[in-house]
């Protein structure tokens, strides 16, 4: 800006009655008018209106203004009005403030000491507009391609959404086939659907989606850039499987020597080397788990390979690193069962029928170990009195997790009910805190499994539980009726608290996301901007933000999709200018800015850099600045010590 | 054409006139191009030669030590009409220095010896020998006469007092001038900074420290970030934390408040939120000594005025 | 002292502190005039440089207004200022400043009579204590 003199506009509103019938409106532009820098002062019935802000214009044309001030209602009210409307008169609309007086004077204080106040609130105003600059909004373009994390239901969904809004995808997941939890599940509460058969067509359509590159057994090496504009490092595992070529034959596994617990099903069957890890798998083909296998370092076994017809295998696969520019990213790395080893009241995961909720699962499921027969772990026995634990680590801030892990009190409902299906002449035992059936349809549910189902829910916390010759002893107490209750039973499924997937924090680290102090992702806002990542155009979806039910996973997920594909589609991304920005000659690179910072803004090098499609313009940093080299567009504290010096010098009411 | 030159020692240790040794060899070089017309310290002159001196025929004086006395304040009101360009050679001429720390009581002497205290002469004394006029406040040399450049530092480090020397025989100062970097002393320090996050505060003696990494990430209050650099981070390679002495980078404003806002920004007791906010107060409450601290040599130019306002209750109560 | 009208500079939060006065004024709540709002981003911006400031240059207490715990706009700067504040109140006692004068005060969007009300507490306050300065509030 050229260094001339400043040229200040101050218009006050009478808004009606509502400011002039109280504040002496007149006097207080007359004493503004007065007030070094004003060239022009002035009061109207109503500046909001086209002749108000026809006046504002006139004005800023006639008297060459520098800055308006309108002093009116609150600045939520009108402040973009009157910036408009000093734009279109050739000002930067940068250069207008509002005074507030009529929220924060006229209609709380009555009499001569609110005329005052007004005329101090205008002074301390016309002083901000004097320090401010005139601002263009940043400009940043858009790649237009998003990267999601986690192949569960969650990133499949929101995979599927922005592929289907037409813009591509690339679908990272750890493990060898996309599917997530919902892959392992035998039938979904409340409908009792096969979990499987309403997820394989998703796992199906995400795999031949053309805008869909999807890249199993790979993980998220390195994040760097911001908002529009990442750049990913992917490392893509090497399956030394060429899926092109791979045809499901099975005959490698046959001959594989090598057998391990099998992850898919929680270790209660064992699986080679080299696996797919369920028929449905995507992609599909087999993958050969260099850890266990005997063949690839050194070279001793080839069994698979001599067996292979199609000639699909191949050890000299190497890892590769994949180098990505995306616009947006989506987070759903997807939870983990809280470990029953950490239960020492329940055995510490030494006792054989002492099983997990997902291990249930797999037993309840026609493709899991038992063909879908309840069988316990120990013996293959059928279980004739399973007890069920809820809140087995959750609610619980003194041993284990403080949280309701949410999604327990409705799958154990269901595990006891499609017990009772599968073992008619079976007891089936829950004990619970109380119960959290707040979903559509799931209170029925429950009422469902307790009544028509004939199961037992009992009321209380499980003390204990260990083995006793082929029985596992449950010690509980029943809270409603006072009375120790002891149920020998075959078989215990504990409802493990949700934790969210390993890894959760490292990727958030290299994202510069946050984590809440139990590990999950952190939104932006817990009630307004839940599907977000503090840093902009990174997403939550699903229950690495939190535990959360395949319904609720699905929304958020495609809610997290529209925010991405709203990102995407921008032809530019518009910031704010009022930003934090560094007086690079003034600054040493001491860091002290870089931890104030919420939204990854600030990097240092030798000097610190802001990053001002990030920085949302809090000014925590330049508080913290001790050198004033952080500063704030338009809120210098130059500025504000001359607003401060403003609100207090005796006030010129003019008389 | 040698320079005319003046030094003068006001509220001081003494330490500033010693500093001139440390140019070494340099000195003798700067001494022949050098006329010094006034220099208690250094050549017998007495306040009768400087009073016979013309308006403005000192090219150059340097007043080091805080102004403590009505005959401090004298002093420098004749230098300063004697001098050309008048600097505060310093930190006490600069900016109080530990001497105005003293501006924290209510006067001074009334504060040590009682409200009825007077300064007499001893008995059977002679009347000059009465202990000085003290002033009210101590106050920094900007504050009684208008100062042209400011050569910082407690003493002023070697390199900045060759530099100003070196400018000054070159006639090559500018008014307002400061002796020093414009950016802080961290941009000198070796030491690595990490984590940026304090999780207790100690005073130097309280932890093992580790001589490589930033004080701040050991938690030991270090005034580097907000002082200017131009000492090479003497104190900081020698194992001490920064205290300040050069004064508060250019944008920097009151060096005590904007190192605390630093602080207590970079304070941690786990994660934010209202759970952690007893821990936080724990820690910040290991801050013993905020004033002595934050303020070690600018409380008289920055903190003072504010101290004074319960002071001037105090008399308006009385 | 009767007279006594105690100046007050209120640093008030855009996102909470600023719009619960807001709301005081749509709900014409009515309180005492003395304090002149700076509205600012977060209070997190508010430096002690600026309350200092405020103090010397005549007023007898300084507000801030942030956002409740755990719903700072920005997360996090509500934390930093309320720090900041602690170690100011400190810093003030042991210059002889009742660290009452300074108030941070967690008014929420929704609560423009805890604001009203919140403003006369301190007025309250800043009368017990009375004037900063020696000419202060006497017309």
């Amino acid at each position: 800006m050229p260094e001339t003199r400043p040229r200040i506009g101050v218009f006050v509103c009478h808004c009606g009655k509502n400011i002039a019938g109280t504040v002496d409106v007149a006097r207080v532009a007359e004493s503004v008018s007065r007030f070094p820098g004003v060239v022009y002062a002035t009061h109207y019935e109503y500046m909001c209106s086209d002749p108000g802000q026809a006046l504002v214009q006139r004005a800023i044309k006639e008297h060459r203004l520098t800055g308006v001030v309108v002093a009116a209602c609150s600045p939520t009210m009108h402040e973009e009005t009157f910036r408009r409307a000093a734009e279109e008169a050739g000002l930067n609309p940068y250069l207008v403030e509002i005074a507030n007086i009529r929220e924060q004077v006229s209609w709380v204080h009555t009499g001569f000491p609110a005329t005052e106040k007004a005329i101090r609130v205008a002074r301390t105003v016309v002083e901000k507009v004097q320090g401010n600059r005139p601002l263009r909004p940043a400009e940043v373009g858009v790649v237009r391609r998003a990267l999601v994390v986690g192949g569960g239901i969650s990133g499949i969904q929101a995979a599927l959404d922005i592929a289907n809004a037409g813009f591509e995808v690339i679908l990272v997941e750890k493990s060898p086939s996309i599917g997530g939890h919902m892959a392992q599940l035998s039938e979904t509460f409340p409908t009792l659907d096969c979990s499987q058969c309403i997820l394989t067509p998703k796992m199906v359509e995400a795999a031949r989606h053309p805008r869909i590159r999807l890249l199993a057994y790979s993980e998220v090496e390195e994040v760097s850039g911001f908002v529009g504009n990442y750049r990913v490092r992917i490392r893509k595992k090497p399956t030394y499987v060429d899926p092109a070529k791979c045809n499901l034959c099975g005959e490698c596994e046959k001959v594989c020597p090598v057998r391990v617990p099998n992850e898919f099903d929680r270790g209660l069957s064992t699986r080679a080397a080299i696996h797919i890890p369920f028929p449905q798998a995507i992609p599909s083909t087999y993958t050969l788990d260099a850890q266990n296998c005997l063949g690839i370092v050194p070279l001793r076994c080839g069994k698979c390979v001599e067996v292979c017809a199609p000639k699909a295998i191949d050890f000299d696969m190497r890892e590769e690193i994949l180098e990505e520019e995306v616009g947006a990213i989506v987070l759903a790395t997807g939870y983990e069962l809280y470990p029953k080893e950490a239960m020492a009241e329940y055995g510490y995961g030494t006792v054989p029928d002492v099983i997990d909720g997902l291990e249930f699962e797999r037993l309840l499921s026609a493709s899991g170990p038992t063909r879908g027969e309840i069988r316990r772990p120990s013996d293959g026995k059928v279980p004739k009195e399973v007890v069920f634990i809820q809140c087995s680590g959750s609610r619980d801030p003194e041993h284990h997790k403080p949280y309701c892990s949410k999604i327990c009190c409705m799958y154990t409902a269901k595990h006891a009910l499609l017990y009772r299906h599968a073992v008619p002449d079976g007891q089936a035992y829950v004990f619970y805190i109380d119960i959290r059936a707040g979903g559509k349809d799931y209170e029925e549910f429950v009422n469902r499994a307790m009544q028509e189902e004939r199961i037992l829910y009992i009321r209380g916390k499980v003390a204990k539980v260990f083995r006793e010759g082929e029985k596992v002893v449950v010690w509980g107490a029943d809270t409603l009726t006072g009375k120790r209750v002891e149920v020998r039973a075959d078989l215990v499924v504990l409802a493990q608290a949700v934790i969210p997937s390993p890894g959760t924090e490292e990727l958030a680290r290299k994202l510069r996301v946050a984590c809440g102090g139990e590990g999950f992702l952190r939104e932006a806002h817990p009630k307004l901007r839940p599907l977000e990542a503090l840093t902009a155009g990174i997403f939550l979806a699903g229950a690495a933000q939190g535990p959360k039910d395949i319904p609720e996973s699905v929304a958020q997920a495609s809610g997290a999709a529209a925010k991405a594909v709203a990102i995407l589609s921008a032809p530019k991304l518009e910031h704010a200018p009022e930003v934090a920005e560094v007086q690079e000659e003034l600054c040493s690179g001491c860091g002290i800015c870089v931890p104030q910072c919420p939204y990854g803004a600030i990097t240092v090098d030798e000097v610190a850099h802001v990053n001002e499609i990030l920085c949302e313009g809090c000014g925590t940093c330049v508080a913290a600045c001790p050198s004033g080299a952080m500063t704030f567009r338009n809120v210098e504290d130059e500025q504000i010590l001359r607003m401060v010096r403003a609100a207090l010098e005796a006030a010129d009411v003019g008389v | 054409m040698k320079v005319n030159l003046a030094v003068y020692w006001t509220g001081g240790c003494g330490g500033c006139d010693v500093s001139f040794l440390e140019l070494g060899p340099n000195l003798l070089g700067v001494l022949s191009r050098v006329e010094i017309v006034f220099w208690p310290a250094l050549v017998d002159t007495k306040r009768e030669d400087l009073e016979r001196l013309p308006p403005r025929s000192i090219d150059f004086a340097l007043v080091n030590g805080v102004i403590r006395t009505a005959e401090n304040r004298e002093m420098a009101e004749l230098l300063r009409e004697k001098t050309k360009f008048l600097g505060a050679y310093g930190a006490c001429a600069h900016l109080g220095g530990i001497p105005g720390l003293a501006n924290q009581a209510h006067g001074i002497l009334e504060s040590v010896f009682g409200p009825n205290f007077r300064p007499a002469p001893p008995i059977e004394g002679y009347p000059e020998d009465a202990p000085a006029q003290v002033l009210f406040e101590a106050l920094p040399l900007e504050d009684v006469v208008s100062v042209d450049f400011v050569v910082p530092g407690c003493p002023p480090p070697a390199g900045l007092v060759a530099r100003f020397f070196q400018a000054a025989l070159e006639g090559q100062i500018s008014l307002g001038q400061v002796f020093a970097e414009e950016k802080a002393l961290c941009e000198e320090c070796p030491r690595k900074r990490e984590e940026r996050r304090i999780t207790r505060v100690a005073r130097p003696h309280e932890v093992l420290l580790d001589g490589e990494k930033c004080f701040l990430d050991q938690g030991v209050v270090c005034m580097g970030p907000v002082t200017r650099a131009g000492c090479g981070a003497a104190c900081p390679k020698a194992g001490m934390p920064c205290t300040g002495c050069l004064g508060p980078t250019p944008k920097a404003g009151d060096p005590g408040l904007a190192m605390l806002s630093a602080l207590a920004s970079l304070v941690r007791a786990g994660e934010e939120g209202e759970a952690a906010f007893p821990e936080e107060d724990k820690i910040l409450d290991g801050f013993v000594d905020p004033i002595g601290t934050l303020y070690k040599y600018a409380f008289a130019k920055y903190a003072r005025s504010l101290a004074q306002l319960t002071k001037r209750r105090e008399g308006m109560r009385a | 002292m009767s007279g006594f009208e105690p100046r007050i500079v209120a640093f008030l939060c855009r996102w909470c502190a600023a719009a619960g006065a807001d709301l005081a004024g749509t709900s014409r709540l009515q309180y005492p005039p003395n304090a002149i709002p700076i509205r600012v981003n977060c209070s997190g911006r508010v430096e002690p440089q600026w309350v200092v400031e405020a103090l010397k240059a005549g007023a007898d207490g300084v507000l801030i207004g942030g956002c409740h715990p755990g719903d700072c706009h920005y997360v996090v700067g509500n934390y930093k200022t309320r720090r900041r504040i602690y170690l100011l109140h400190k810093l003030l006692a042991d210059m002889g400043i009742e660290p009452e004068r300074v108030r941070l005060a967690w008014v929420s969007a929704t609560e423009g009579a805890r604001f009203a009300q919140g403003m006369r507490e301190f007025l309250a306050e800043l009368k017990r204590l009375g004037p900063l300065h020696e000419n202060g509030g006497e017309k």
